[in-house]
């Protein structure tokens, strides 16, 4: 059972590109032009794209927005390219990494299987005599670090021209929210700037159509904003910082000052902390209905359909279309384990009171988690959702405790599913418009920063402020369920750190690696924090607000570091305004 | 790999501070660990180390552990070396892998001008039994690949010298000093008072309760300062943000750990498990705590690398940090006793270089903490030498920045 590609989309408006051939490991594909790299890899069977980082496990397609990184593949030469993000056209190579041989067939995949063995800090007693030998121990572990492989040699970068903008609202998202946020803040007479990481705002109306609560489509609500709205799209916004709204945008390096700030940036996928969630075969429910409404690709015949948001009556109806078959659905909680070697064959489920097993070739997960990087950037307090994820604190208009940032939508905790929901968006937009008539920008507030010793004398300590999170209920998840992706640690080994006496967040952060990955834990805070939550005997902040004492209640999060999303080096390397 | 549970609790134990300690280091980095460490093999019990928010938390968390032993002064290059080899014994000493690795250093040069000052340098590390190598462009390039195709070079100067993981250092002394049971490490908690009588130190105020001492190791670095004035010592010490970013993994591509000094201050290398680390000075940096990261710092960095290493554009950037280095007027530390006040001790105003420094300058304190006669390498650190200078030291007189810029250089 693999993917396959229906005889046309599933969405009417989708018009494939032109078939065009490229090639995987040599083996030529069929794809068609213009579609995303790791959708073609996935309609021609190829399940497992890359390798994760430690213990080489199979991971393909998930979150098809460049998040989650299990897509990443050398792409025409250049190491680590999310594949979710790269079009296809003709002629076009493409390999896995950090595989022995490689990634499709790695013997390292066997270090899975003996992971007891290995905790992340296996090193840390050994290695050590004989001497002579020291320096060649680690030479072989240096031998199996590292993922893609760097070209030496010149090349030909963007060329991004620097651009200051300034503004009186900055929205950080287009989709629904940040699109009904943009329209509010811009009635309000604000001007306003709205980033898009994709590449076209509302993208999601390139598969899915279902109108807002409030009865208007949003391509219309699109269309309507892009008169009265500075629209960038392709744009990622790498940090609000001092200096402004930093963002590179197709071919310009963008700095916005803007009085106000929305941050619209929606939610991620809510996988549930089981064995086996990261294989191959495990889809966020978005992605399902984006590969068969956009490009006809389906990525599985039998589904089991995971959570309790709309996203899964979406997935549910696109798989049912397109002639699947839905063979249960259960929430997180039910869900046990997803079983299968290089990708998902079957699931465990506990249902009505029973284990039960059943042969599936696709998971579908629907639920999905507040995405929190610009509120904990931010230093604001989170709160437990209760059902498993974290959402920040902010007022009923989306005001939060930084004076000047808004939260709206899925990213507030309130994603778009009601007319209230709809009502509470514009909400934040026309409070960011009130605020920002009363306000200079940041950068005239702020003014240029001192050049002399005035910071130390008396001078408030300019330090990252951290947040705390509320209401965390510990969990103890199965010893094998892996938490953090990217650096493959499971529940046993942040136990066993915790066991060792590393309580403290930041040090059993720095001990196992956890959070601190490539995606730089937007998939695994809550998991993580959820397992030590109330474990530590004592908590401490980075920058000295520190909480001491046991309390089950508060947990301190170690400060976010940016960029907010993964940036190439090479993306920022065009010229700038010399700004001093 | 038995380990000592119970201990390490022991150590971090949140509860009440005792009532008395025989020594007070305020600082839980590199400096107040590595000095706990050797005076517990000298016998000393019952110290206690205040730290404000956990272990590394300061710039011993937020540093990239390259350990240089070629310097530019002689004097230095004499502790450097000796700095050095107390790493390469860490790890059989603690019986804990810090992943001390000679991954060699490599300084690019690019004037004319640069090469004859490094040949003289080379000059001089030979004479000292220094192995450097002065390189010719194309062995940079050889040496370094990814620096084809950048702006042209002039040459380089190589050396064996080492990068260590200093997360594992911070274990290591943890682990070590939880086996000794003879100091604790109260975590989140702040210094807010020196209480002082007959011209010395009597206790230690926290905001956590009174310890009674008459012997405190000021380890608090870019707070120093701060924790000085507490104790109304005086020292002229500034601090000054460095930032640094790291990108995802790639595989073994970079074998020597890269520094530059035109037109700006700029380095980086690459870690055992292959990210990159890099950074590009700021050198109109204003003096003051500042531990947040900057867009301008992401922007600076890439620009400079791409331009002199364009290899290293496809890399990712996954995160950015920035840490606070405490910077004299001579960028040398302060390491001694004071006389300003009795029971004083200062192991501060590392000024970039206590990651190597610390572990073996805190042993020469050690042991003249215990009435050794002083070791002629504490001279060149001796706590009060700025005292009636008035100071004068903003960060412009550093050391590197010395180097770079040629036109105003006085090297001594």
């Amino acid at each position: 059972m693999t993917a396959r590609r229906l005889p046309a989309p599933l969405h009417p408006a989708a018009r494939p590109g032109e078939p065009v051939s490229l090639r995987w490991h040599g083996r030529r594909i069929a794809g068609h032009a213009g579609e995303p790299l790791a959708v073609a890899l996935l309609a021609a069977g190829e399940a497992g794209i890359s390798r994760s980082f430690r213990v080489h496990r199979p991971r393909g397609l998930m979150c098809s927005t460049g998040q989650c990184g299990w897509c990443e593949c050398e792409v025409d030469g250049r190491p680590s390219l999310r594949s979710c993000r790269v079009p296809v056209r003709d002629g076009l190579r493409a390999r896995s990494e950090h595989g022995v041989p490689d990634g499709r067939r790695d013997v390292l995949g066997l270090v899975d299987h003996v992971w007891r063995l290995l905790p992340p800090s296996f090193y840390h007693h050994r290695f050590l005599r004989p001497r002579q030998l020291r320096k060649r121990y680690l030479d072989v572990l240096r031998f199996f670090a590292g993922r893609g492989r760097l070209r030496a040699g010149p090349r030909s970068l963007p060329w991004r021209d620097a651009l200051e903008r300034e503004v009186d609202v900055l929205v950080v998202g287009g989709g629904c929210a940040g699109l009904l946020a943009a329209e509010a803040a811009a009635e309000s007479g604000a001007s306003v700037l709205l980033l898009e990481a994709e590449f076209e705002p509302a993208a999601i109306c390139r598969w899915r159509t279902p109108p807002l609560p409030d009865g208007r489509r949003l391509e219309a609500l699109a269309a309507s904003i892009a008169a009265r709205v500075e629209l960038r799209t392709g744009a990622t916004l790498l940090g609000l910082y001092d200096e402004g709204g930093v963002a590179v945008a197709g071919d310009v390096l963008l700095t916005v000052h803007a009085r106000a700030t929305v941050v619209a940036t929606g939610s991620y996928e809510r996988l549930p902390p089981v064995p086996g969630i990261d294989r191959p075969g495990v889809i966020g429910a978005r992605t399902v209905e984006w590969l068969l409404g956009a490009f006809g690709v389906l990525p599985g015949e039998e589904a089991l359909l995971v959570g309790e948001a709309d996203d899964c009556a979406g997935a549910e109806a696109a798989l049912i279309a397109a002639g699947a078959r839905v063979v249960a659905r259960v929430t997180g909680e039910q869900l046990l384990a997803v079983e299968g070697g290089d990708r998902a064959r079957a699931v465990r489920c506990f249902v009505e009171g029973n284990e039960r097993w059943a042969d599936v070739d696709l998971v579908v997960v629907g639920d999905r988690a507040a995405s929190v990087e610009a509120a904990i950037a931010a230093g604001l307090d989170l709160e437990a959702d209760g059902r498993g994820g974290i959402v920040p604190h902010s007022g009923r208009d989306g005001s939060t405790a930084v004076p000047g940032l808004f939260l709206a939508g899925a990213a507030a905790g309130r994603p778009i599913d009601s007319p209230a929901a709809v009502e509470a968006a514009r909400t934040a937009g026309r409070a960011a418009a009130a605020l920002a008539g009363t306000t200079s920008a940041t950068r005239a507030a702020r003014g240029p920063a001192p050049r002399d010793g005035s910071r130390a004398a008396g001078a408030a300590e300019r330090l990252t402020p951290a947040s705390v999170v509320h209401g965390l209920q510990r969990t103890s998840p199965a010893d094998e369920a892996i938490l953090c992706f990217c650096e493959d640690v499971r529940g046993a080994e942040l136990r066993a750190d915790q066991a060792v006496g590393y309580g403290l967040l930041e040090l059993l952060k720095r001990r196992t690696g956890a959070l601190t990955g490539p995606c730089q834990g937007k998939y695994c805070l809550p998991a993580v924090l959820a397992a030590c939550a109330g474990a530590a005997a004592t908590v401490g902040a980075e920058d000295g607000a520190a909480t001491v004492g046991t309390d089950d209640e508060v947990t301190t999060l170690p400060t976010g570091r940016p960029p907010l999303r993964p940036v190439r080096l090479g993306d920022l390397a065009g010229p700038r305004s010399r700004a001093r | 790999m038995s380990r000592d549970v119970a201990g390490l609790a022991r150590l971090l134990d949140a509860g009440p501070l005792p009532a008395r300690a025989s020594l007070v280091i305020v600082g839980a980095g590199i400096t107040g660990l590595s000095f706990a460490r050797w005076l517990s093999a000298l016998g000393l019990r019952d110290m206690l180390i205040v730290e404000r928010a956990y272990p590394g938390a300061g710039a011993t968390g937020r540093n990239v552990a390259r350990l240089r032993a070629m310097q530019l002064t002689e004097e230095l290059c004499h502790v450097a070396v000796a700095a050095q080899a107390t790493y390469d014994r860490m790890g059989e000493e603690l019986g804990f892998n810090v992943l001390f690795y000679r991954l060699g250093y490599l300084w690019a040069l690019y004037e004319a001008e640069e090469m004859e000052r490094m040949a003289r340098a080379v000059e001089m590390h030979h004479r000292l039994g220094i192995d450097s190598r002065l390189l010719a462009p194309d062995d940079v390039l050889r040496l370094v690949p990814v620096f084809r195709g950048g702006d042209p070079l002039a040459g380089g100067v190589v050396h064996d010298d080492a990068i260590v993981h200093h997360d594992a250092v911070v274990w290591a002394h943890l682990e070590h000093l939880a086996a000794t049971g003879r100091v604790r490490i109260a975590s989140g908690t702040n210094v807010v008072g020196v209480a002082r009588g007959d011209g010395g130190v009597r206790a230690v105020l926290t905001d956590r309760g009174r310890v009674e001492t008459r012997h405190v190791l000021n380890a608090a670095d870019a707070w120093s300062n701060a924790l000085n004035g507490l104790a109304a010592v005086h020292a002229p010490n500034r601090p000054l943000r460095r930032e640094v970013l790291v990108t995802a993994p790639v595989h073994r591509a970079i074998d020597k750990a890269v520094t530059f000094y035109r037109p700006t201050e700029g380095w980086f290398n690459q870690t055992l498990r292959g990210e990159v680390v890099m950074g590009v000075v700021d050198p109109d940096e204003p003096v003051g705590h500042d531990q947040r990261s900057s867009s301008d710092f992401l922007r600076r960095t890439a620009r400079l690398m791409v331009r002199k290493a364009p290899g290293l554009a496809d890399l990712t950037v996954i995160r950015q940090w920035a840490g606070m280095y405490d910077v004299t007027p001579d960028h040398l530390p302060l390491v001694g006793q004071t006389g300003q006040l009795e029971g004083w001790w200062q192991a501060n105003g590392w000024s970039g270089r206590g990651m190597l420094l610390a572990p073996y300058l805190t042993r020469l304190l050690a042991e003249r903490f215990m009435g050794a006669e002083p070791h002629p390498h504490l001279a060149l650190f001796e706590p009060d030498r700025f005292v009636g200078t008035g100071d004068a030291g903003n960060g412009d007189e550093d050391y590197y920045a010395r180097y770079a810029r040629p036109r105003d250089a006085t090297r001594r």
